[in-house]
């Protein structure tokens, strides 16, 4: 009768475990030539196997395909016909060859084609990594300047939960805009800054919004150092010379 | 049984090589050594962690199959897993032979360790699908129980070893087997090449 006990023993046995104290219960499962064993047995013996699928496989060195084969020794070869042979060897020979070249070429035709792609990519990495330092560098500047000012900017009109803070330094001729809660937009608008000289707002860049709703966004060069309050609109891509859009953000120089 | 999918090297193919092999056909060995070799390799060299010594065992494993041919019983079950047991039993038995065992945990150190792990060598879509298979049985199993049946396949420990290793009662360890190897079997099954009427 098939048991919990036979499955032990079964399943020990087909993992290669050494029976050691069970061994005569397996001889004697054996001897009985149980018919559920019979069937079970191999089975397990190909669920230890996929134990082996677990692990990753690995390439061998290729000298290893050659020392097995030299291993075997004497072997009989499948029998071949010898009519026409040495034309077979040669047609044979020279259709290598011809692939040979073929791949060798399509190889090196596509090494090149790699390696352009990838100084591409450098290029274009090392551009981005210049650009970066040089924004981080006037974010420095900007907020590192003796005569930094910071301005709040509170929520207005649609967007009446958005938060902001500006940091301009006269000396710098920059701004620096750190948003909270200011919501996406559709493709065809971004937000605008807005400086305010002499009463009147003048363009200092456009910016994307961020699905986190915090921004980091530098101003252009500010045409005057008499910054009186920024604001942000938002408009048609690219902004406008003049605000057009409702205003989202505005600041309160009383209050800064 | 219905099978609902092929092993990379389905059984009736494995097997014909295998009596090709009886006939002393080396082209045969050579067929077999390219389908299985990256497979056997990795577990050799999950054991013994050591790539050389590993090749060693897969030499050793081939020959073997070369040799004892004829004694290889389809009943038992597929020819890849005769091959996956016979080099499991050979690292095991260098592992305890060894004079200083290699911690396992230090495995894998071995200066030969940057050969290719075989993912780029060409395999087909069938044997990808039967990895995953295998994959996915083991990380569905309890984690004492995969960790059991590690302990024993490939670290050759004896159910004792194991118990005191992971300090659990003998006859919870032997469950835990029986348990984890059977949940295998059960998972593994349907996509077995292994045919019984063959």
């Amino acid at each position: 009768m098939h048991s919990d006990r036979h499955e032990e023993l079964l399943s020990l046995a087909a993992l290669g475990v050494p029976l050691e104290d069970d061994a005569r219960d397996y001889e004697q499962l054996i001897a009985e030539r149980c018919p559920v064993c019979e069937e079970l047995f191999p089975e397990l013996r190909e669920a230890a196997a996929a134990l082996g699928a677990v692990v990753p496989a690995r390439a061998p060195r290729p000298e290893l395909r050659a020392a097995v084969m030299a291993s075997l020794g004497p072997a009989r070869r499948p029998a071949r016909t010898t009519a026409g042979w040495a034309g077979w060897l040669f047609a044979a020979a020279a259709a290598a060859l011809f692939v040979l070249i073929a791949l060798d070429d399509a190889r090196l035709r596509r090494g090149r084609e790699e390696l352009r792609s990838e100084n591409a990519d450098l290029r274009l990495r090392e551009e981005s990594a210049r650009s970066e330092i040089a924004r981080r560098d006037l974010r420095a500047r900007v907020l590192e300047s003796d005569d930094v000012r910071m301005l709040f900017l509170g929520g207005h009109g649609p967007q009446p939960g958005a938060r902001a803070k500006v940091f301009w330094s006269p000396g710098a001729k920059r701004g620096v805009l750190v948003t909270a809660g200011l919501a996406p937009l559709p493709p065809d608008r971004q937000y605008q800054l807005w400086v305010f000289v002499g009463g009147k707002p003048v363009d200092a860049g456009v910016f994307d919004a961020d699905p986190s709703g915090k921004i980091l966004f530098e101003s252009k060069e500010l045409a005057s150092v008499t910054a009186e309050n920024f604001a942000v609109t938002v408009e048609p891509r690219g902004g406008l010379p003049q605000p057009s859009g409702p205003i989202v953000l505005l600041g309160s120089p009383s209050a800064g | 049984m219905e099978k609902s999918l092929e092993r990379p090297d389905p059984a009736e193919s494995d097997r014909a090589l295998v009596a090709a092999m009886v006939a002393r056909d080396a082209d045969a060995v050579a067929r077999l050594y390219d389908r299985h070799v990256s497979r056997l390799l990795g577990v050799a060299y999950r054991i013994l962690g050591e790539t050389g010594e590993a090749e060693e065992v897969v030499q050793e494993v081939f020959l073997y199959a070369w040799r004892a041919a004829s004694s290889y019983d389809p009943f038992r079950g597929s020819v890849l897993a005769w091959l996956v047991v016979a080099t499991r039993s050979r690292a095991i038995d260098r592992i305890r032979t060894r004079k200083s065992a290699v911690p396992s945990d230090e495995r894998g150190r071995d200066p030969l360790a940057g050969l290719p792990a075989a993912d780029d060598v060409e395999e087909t879509t069938a044997s990808r699908q039967w990895e995953k298979v295998c994959r996915g049985a083991v990380a569905e199993l309890p984690e004492e129980q995969r960790r059991a049946l590690e302990l024993a396949f490939f670290e050759g420990l004896t159910h004792p070893e194991i118990a005191a290793r992971t300090a659990t009662p003998l006859g919870t360890v032997k469950t835990r087997i029986r348990l984890g190897l059977m949940k295998l079997r059960e998972r593994v099954r349907p996509y077995s090449s292994r045919e019984k009427n063959a």
